[in-house]
């Protein structure tokens, strides 16, 4: 007979403190703090991880990569962030109609450097972050010997002076590239062995190679304006 | 005292109330009413329905309590429902599972009395009651989503309006009637919560006394045997005489299966409802948080996606006009054939178009949860090139993947079974079209694809056909067609392993060799 | 409610003028009685009748009000011009003109502003065409995308693709002391345009 009450009193219970310990309680929505790990990835995930991905996924540079953190200032990517890139990258900042503040960009930018930078501040490397300008004539001299192997007209690795390719990145983007490489892609960074220079290339040799390629490019107003803007 | 003594002392309220109201004398007869012995698992539905409109009342009026019903603070009052009342979000979460519960045992449930012809002679107005109770319950799951006045209920109430909108004429002011004015807000709110608390479980209540009257003055109906024919002019007597000889009291020899199913079913919705929560709220609904993606809840899901697979050239007149056909069939069911064989075998049509209805909206619902028609809005920022589409790849091809992202042609455009469905997915495009094709498509678009011709520069449009014309697995060719004139140079892909060694290094840096 | 008493008092009126009421003295014969009755029936009927009559004028107008109001849109104001660069599309919110004190949240309204050269505008409503769910802009594509069915317009507000059977509804607008204003108020609907 004690059976009953017991069931019920262990329903009672069940129901007074259990219940509200299920797993289907909502929880109480933090709101995610702007410049938080979480915020910094989510906030990756939705606006840059469609290009700038990891490892050999994604088409332009990968941001996930503490090589990148290295040379990279924060100035400098809170620029590009803000005001976009050459003719692809989009500026973000809202008073270029993009989705965020200039105070999330500063946090983002310092977020995500905190979780990829392994700690490194930024700048470092022994190159500029920014397009220097070169010496043209001194460009065709590095190109025809640490590039062309790969990168000429009809090279394996595909033309880099192709007029097209010339016309959608700026001398910042052609100078990021060199400097970055794509490491799971076997690109190399600037300072690593490339043909007829096994210790890759000096600031100088890169600023001069880039100056030659750009020559390439057929006059178009919008990269000469993203050139001066990166400066 | 002993046992009678007990008993005695317990008896004597019970007869002075009965004495004055004759509640048991009016009351036993319905118990015990006789129904068929035939009558067993098949017939447990209409009650389970009966039982989970019983928990909505109870559990509706405990949300009514606490519940703010103004546009300016309900979305708030059931944040506090949910996080701070005791056991608030279990009430919502009940109230919320028992909803999609009773809507699916009353499809069941309505599902079985077509298919074994219990809506034949004389049980017409049984069904007929139950089609309007059908509708009075969707309404009620329609105005129970409003009620969460998040976004999802927000733009729901958008879509109604735009349906509504499209009447002929009265279009206008029949939107302003469902709305309360000529836009969303605090009215709408209101009209929706005296529609969801007062008229319709105020109609619902009387529909199912109604529908339980004809219960009990037609009785339930027999397992449908072949060759047993309903004959309207007998069938009355001979059922009447059939429940005297074999019948069996429905308490508690019916109800007993009931019972059993009605325990299962509820033990059911608590674990449900403890261990999933309740159904939202979303987001807050602010209008200009755009950031959203609508959808309606699972029972009107089908219409969600009826709506986007119309022509849109017809598409008003079968979304105005498709309700009152489908009603009014349902309607005529009764009266399209009331006699004859009720037994599945027999009614071989009927049992197709069962299956055939069925199967259309699993399918419709299928299609609107998957939504392939809406363009996957961050596709082209959240969803990277696969590795398999960037390696090897020139600089051009490169910018090009680039300008695929760009150009959010990943919204719609599934690459490597990620982005949208709106268009073909893209990993094999080479081997369907040849660069100059591709060029014409993405350039004039067509197929339900926007024109890009105005939006992407040459170098753009260069880079991107240079790319897809690499997107096509190995060892095949591509489609171009012999002879055929290329507009742009296009070069040939690399394959995977051709500039690389084993070690994930160009050949020529591997071994130093230079072609200068 | 006034309607309600006048109705209310009409019938004490009349049944104190005593044509409903009965004389005094003996019982009148059981023949007069019953058609006595039958005009009561009647002549109650018929009261019921006036009386639920007029207290269904207050209750139905109520219901039906918003259907016959004329509600007005109004100009409201999106910024500053400078806030709306040449050749670009930008998002803009207001308060909507017609709202009530419960409204809340959803009085907030969105629209697109494209300034299509410097001093000509297009007002887009947010709405889309199709079922009015809230399209998005990308303007890397120019184009307009809603969420809910696929609905694709280009940056004019024209159908591109999708199933809306017209285009992006547009707002009224004028610039006034550097000011952009729009003609807003009722939500859109295919039978006008705002």
């Amino acid at each position: 007979m004690l059976r009953i009450p017991n069931f019920f009193s262990c329903l009672l219970i069940f129901a007074s403190i259990g219940c509200d310990r299920m797993p289907g309680k909502p929880t109480v929505a933090t709101p995610v703090a702007i410049g938080s790990s979480a915020w910094t990835q989510s906030t990756f995930d939705t606006n840059c991880r469609g290009c700038h991905s990891q490892g050999a996924e994604g088409a332009a540079i990968p941001l996930i990569d503490a090589g990148y953190w290295k040379v990279a200032t924060d100035a400098q990517v809170i620029q590009v962030i803000s005001h976009g890139q050459g003719v692809l990258m989009p500026s973000y900042l809202e008073s270029n109609g993009g989705p965020m503040s200039a105070e999330q960009i500063a946090a983002f930018v310092k977020g995500m450097r905190s979780l990829w930078g392994a700690g490194s501040p930024g700048g470092q490397g022994g190159i500029s972050d920014v397009v220097v300008a070169g010496n043209a004539d001194a460009g065709a001299h590095v190109f025809a010997s640490a590039c062309a192997s790969c990168h000429a007209a009809g090279g394996s690795a595909g033309s880099v002076t192709d007029p097209m390719y010339l016309k959608l990145i700026s001398n910042q983007g052609l100078w990021s590239a060199i400097v970055y490489g794509r490491a799971a892609l076997a690109s190399p960074a600037w300072n690593e062995p490339m043909p007829n220079h096994p210790n890759g290339l000096t600031p100088t040799e890169v600023a001069d190679v880039v100056s030659w390629i750009a020559q390439a490019r057929p006059v178009s107003p919008a990269n000469n304006q993203n050139a001066s803007n990166a400066k | 005292m002993n046992r009678d003594a007990i008993i005695k002392l317990l008896k004597q309220p019970v007869q002075w109330v009965e004495e004055r109201t004759g509640v048991i004398a009016f009351s036993a007869p319905l118990l015990t009413h006789h129904v068929p012995r035939s009558a067993k698992w098949w017939y447990v539905f209409g009650s389970a329905t009966l039982m989970f409109f019983t928990i909505q009342i109870v559990t509706g009026v405990c949300l009514g309590t606490m519940y703010a019903p103004s546009a300016s603070n309900a979305w708030e009052s059931l944040r506090y429902i949910d996080e701070e009342i005791p056991l608030g979000w279990m009430l919502r979460a009940l109230h919320g599972w028992s909803s999609s519960a009773m809507v699916v045992m009353m499809a069941i449930h309505m599902l079985q009395v077509f298919m074994h012809g219990s809506f034949k002679y004389p049980r017409e107005l049984n069904w007929i009651t139950g089609v309007f109770l059908l509708l009075t319950v969707l309404a009620l799951a329609f105005t129970g989503q409003v009620m969460r006045w998040d976004q999802d209920a927000y733009w729901g109430l958008g879509i109604g309006a735009a349906i509504v909108d499209r009447v002929p004429v009265f279009g206008d002011q029949m939107r302003a009637l469902m709305l309360g004015g000529p836009i969303i807000g605090g009215e709408t709110l209101n009209r929706f919560f005296a529609l969801h608390v007062f008229i319709l479980p105020g109609a619902a209540i009387g529909l199912v006394g109604i529908h339980m009257t004809l219960i009990m003055k037609n009785g339930i109906s027999e397992m449908p045997k072949p060759g047993e024919i309903v004959v309207p002019s007998t069938y009355r007597k001979e059922f009447e005489e059939r429940m005297h000889k074999t019948g069996v009291p429905f308490f508690p020899d019916a109800a007993q299966r009931d019972m059993v199913f009605c325990g299962v079913c509820l033990i059911l919705l608590v674990f449900l409802a403890a261990y999933y929560g309740p159904f939202g709220p979303g987001g807050m609904p602010d209008p200009t948080l755009i950031n959203t993606n609508p959808r309606p809840d699972y029972p009107f899901m089908w219409i969600f996606g009826a709506v986007s697979l119309l022509p849109p050239a017809s598409e008003t007149a079968i979304m105005l006009i498709s309700p009152v056909i489908g009603i009014a069939i349902l309607v005529a069911v009764p009266f399209l054939s009331n006699s004859g064989e009720r037994a599945p075998s027999r009614r071989p049509g009927m049992m197709l178009l069962a299956v055939f209805v069925v199967m259309a909206i699993v399918a419709l619902t299928w299609e609107g949860v998957t939504s392939p028609w809406s363009p996957v809005m961050n596709g082209w920022s959240a969803l990277p090139t696969p590795t398999q589409f960037v390696k090897g790849r020139t600089p051009l091809q490169m910018q090009g993947a680039v300008v695929f992202q760009y150009a959010q042609c990943r919204n719609c455009h599934e690459l490597g079974g990620f982005g949208g469905k709106r268009g073909p997915a893209l990993d094999e495009i080479a081997t369907r079209m040849s660069p100059d094709q591709i060029v014409r498509q993405v350039q004039q678009g067509g197929g339900n694809m926007p024109a890009f011709g105005k939006n992407l520069n040459s170098a753009q449009m260069t880079a991107i056909v240079d790319f897809l014309s690499t997107l096509r697995p190995a060892n095949e060719p591509d489609s171009t067609i012999p002879g055929a004139q290329l507009p742009l140079p296009i070069k040939s892909p690399l394959t995977l392993n051709e500039p690389f060694t084993g070690t994930g290094v160009p050949a020529e840096i591997a071994t130093g060799a230079s072609s200068r | 409610m006034s309607d309600n008493t006048n109705g209310e008092t009409k019938k004490e009126g009349c049944v104190g003028c005593g044509c409903g009421g009965g004389g005094g003295g003996s019982l009148p014969p059981v023949a007069a009685q019953d058609a006595r009755r039958g005009f009561m029936f009647k002549f109650g009927a018929g009261l019921l009748g006036i009386g639920g009559a007029l207290a269904a004028v207050p209750i139905v107008g109520y219901i039906i009000g918003p259907a016959r109001s004329r509600y007005r849109n109004e100009w409201v104001d999106l910024g500053a011009t400078t806030l709306f660069p040449s050749g670009q599309t930008r998002f803009a919110t207001f308060l909507n003109p017609i709202r009530q004190p419960t409204d809340g949240d959803a009085a907030k309204t969105a629209c697109w502003v494209r300034c299509v050269e410097t001093g000509k505008f297009q007002v887009f409503a947010i709405n889309c065409a199709h079922l009015g769910c809230p399209v998005r802009w990308f303007e890397q594509s120019k184009l307009f995308m809603c969420p809910c069915h696929g609905g694709v317009y280009y940056q004019d507000g024209s159908r591109a693709a999708g199933p809306p059977p017209r285009g992006l509804f547009e707002y009224k607008w004028k610039v006034e002391g550097g000011k952009l204003l729009i003609d807003a108020g009722r939500l859109p609907g295919l039978e006008e345009s705002v």
